[in-house]
């Protein structure tokens, strides 16, 4: 089936550790929303109708994806088992909305995982591009030539005033949400994050934690994107976006240096009480390990931590997740074996990558 | 209280659930609580609930059962109505916009800091027609200017070159919608 390839517990390539601010910057995104021209809109159309927009899109892309050197692989959303659909949702390549949608509804990945277009979700089309870092003109690019393909030979939506016609008013004009995941962990300990999120809102941009709404975001992990997406164009979008990114990027770096100029020790202690938790510990909740991976990453980035890999920390943030852990353990878990699966699985990945595991493994 | 999920039938079932380290609520119908068995939040579609704010903005639309039934914009194409569009936050199609357009513009300007036009990206199939409408527009602005400064003369070379343009858009270029 098209999908195995795709369900495989491996990173992709933009969850590795290339690109600018790398450190800081995780990794890229932009989506674009379309609508077909002769179909109403996913809130209002009919099964026969999301077949055929299901169609229409996928044909284009399985012929044409090679002018741009794609090969695309079709999997229809019903088809998948329950733990399939969760774990393309946990590796970010669908959104939870299209696997609970009523409609026939698809997805066409890039075998490299970098593109993901999803069919009859909120809107007909949604093209996500994603790269490793700090690269929104690059991954902006990527959808864009896309795009541009896809409207040579699909009729779009398209609104001489009001441009790019979505489901949501929240969408319209270009269409476009950009956003950059950032490992915030010493704006987040300094509580200065909390007075930067109120601000940037006012600016047409938003930063939430990624897993989670709270004010605490999980793992130290948020996402700064675009509110707006009408009035100005995509280039000015991006621009405004990547200034203000920056702007957070260069915060952090002053936020860490401060702490490891104030407290080194406890910050050492912290650091590496949590890679040993990870290393050592026999059961570990979602939240402990989201924290802990945070400390470990920024001992890596502060150069107290040398031997670990951080490619293997980013994997691990998306192999944690309960769909991953119970293909991982093969067969279905509950939270509190969860919880020993995912322990298993940090000492397992860890522990063979030149950390020193004293004492037995019991396991 | 209006169900979370369906927008349409009343809530009857409150759930909350306990979702990485915190409590979620959501008011179900019955028919949408059946249907879920883990309520999976899409937090990333609608971080603001839209229908809500939509909802604030326009309170009077809400009442949609009037006894003086009033005239509701209906849209032609899908049939939603405008206080269903109110209500659940989202167009059926792209002919709403048509017909809900006099109240878009205030929808528009409170999401997008006061834009109600787009100004990027144009698809090409688009481009030939909508580049020469903007370019009528542009030259009718300085002809306003010139005749207003009583620059008859650039004004007529003006009107001039509207009409070639007209003229080009009637022609008939392909827009390959």
């Amino acid at each position: 089936m098209a999908v195995e390839r795709f369900l495989q517990p491996r990173a992709s390539s933009w969850m590795t550790n290339d690109g600018k601010n790398v450190d800081i910057a995780m990794s890229t995104r932009i989506r674009l929303a379309r609508n077909l021209n002769n179909f109403k809109f996913p809130y209002a159309f009919t099964e026969d109708e999301a077949l055929k927009v299901d169609k229409e899109i996928s044909s284009v892309l399985l012929d044409k994806g090679n002018e741009l050197d794609y090969t695309f692989s079709h999997i229809s959303i019903e088809e998948l088992a329950e733990l399939q659909k969760e774990i393309l949702v946990e590796k970010h390549l669908i959104s939870p909305y299209l696997i609970n949608s009523h409609h026939s509804g698809s997805v066409l990945l890039s075998d490299n995982e970098e593109l993901s277009i999803m069919v009859n979700e909120e809107d007909h089309l949604r093209i996500q591009s994603l790269q490793s870092g700090f690269q929104l003109q690059q991954a902006y690019k990527i959808a864009n030539e896309l795009d541009s393909l896809l409207e040579k030979n699909l009729s779009y939506a398209f609104h001489e005033k009001h441009g790019y016609l979505t489901s949501c008013p929240t969408n319209v004009g270009t269409g476009m949400r950009a956003s950059v995941m950032l490992h915030l962990p010493a704006l987040t300990m300094s509580h200065q994050i909390q007075r930067i999120i109120p601000a940037i809102s006012r600016l047409g941009m938003v930063v939430r934690g990624i897993y989670g709404e709270g004010s605490e975001a999980l793992g130290n992990v948020y996402q700064i994107s675009n509110q707006l997406t009408l009035g100005k164009s995509e280039y000015e979008i991006l621009q405004d976006l990547e200034n203000m990114t920056e702007q957070i990027i260069q915060q952090e770096r002053r936020a860490r240096e401060a702490i490891a100029l104030n407290s080194p020790v406890v910050i050492e202690d912290r650091i590496y009480r949590s890679l040993g938790v990870l290393t050592h510990s026999r059961l570990l909740t979602t939240e402990e390990a989201a924290t802990c991976l945070s400390d470990v990453r920024l001992g890596i980035d502060l150069k107290m931590i040398q031997d670990v890999d951080m490619s293997i920390l980013n994997e691990l943030m998306i192999f944690m997740q309960p769909a991953f852990l119970q293909q991982y353990a093969d067969k279905p878990l509950q939270p509190k074996e969860r919880d020993f699966a995912r322990a298993k699985l940090f000492r397992e990945r860890l522990n063979r990558n030149g950390i020193n595991s004293e004492g037995e493994d019991l396991a | 209280m209006i169900c979370d999920q369906c927008g349409e039938r009343s809530a009857s079932v409150i759930v909350k659930q306990q979702q990485q380290d915190q409590i979620v609520k959501v008011n179900l119908c019955h028919i949408c609580a059946a249907e879920n068995h883990s309520i999976n939040i899409a937090f990333e579609q609608d971080p603001l609930a839209i229908h809500q704010l939509l909802s604030n903005w326009f309170p009077n639309s809400q009442a949609s059962i009037n006894p003086v039934r009033k005239e509701v914009a209906t849209c032609p194409s899908c049939g939603f109505t405008f206080s269903k569009f109110l209500r659940i936050g989202k167009f059926g199609c792209a002919s709403c916009y048509d017909a809900f357009s006099p109240q878009l513009n205030e929808i528009f300007k409170r999401f997008h800091n006061g834009n109600t036009e787009h100004n990027g990206k144009i698809p090409a199939s688009y481009g030939t027609t909508l580049k020469i409408k903007k370019e009528i527009e542009e030259l009718r602005k300085q002809m306003q200017i010139s005749i207003q400064g009583e620059n008859f003369e650039e004004a007529a070379r003006l009107r001039d070159e509207v009409k070639i343009l007209s003229a080009k858009l009637e022609g008939g270029i392909p827009d390959g919608s």
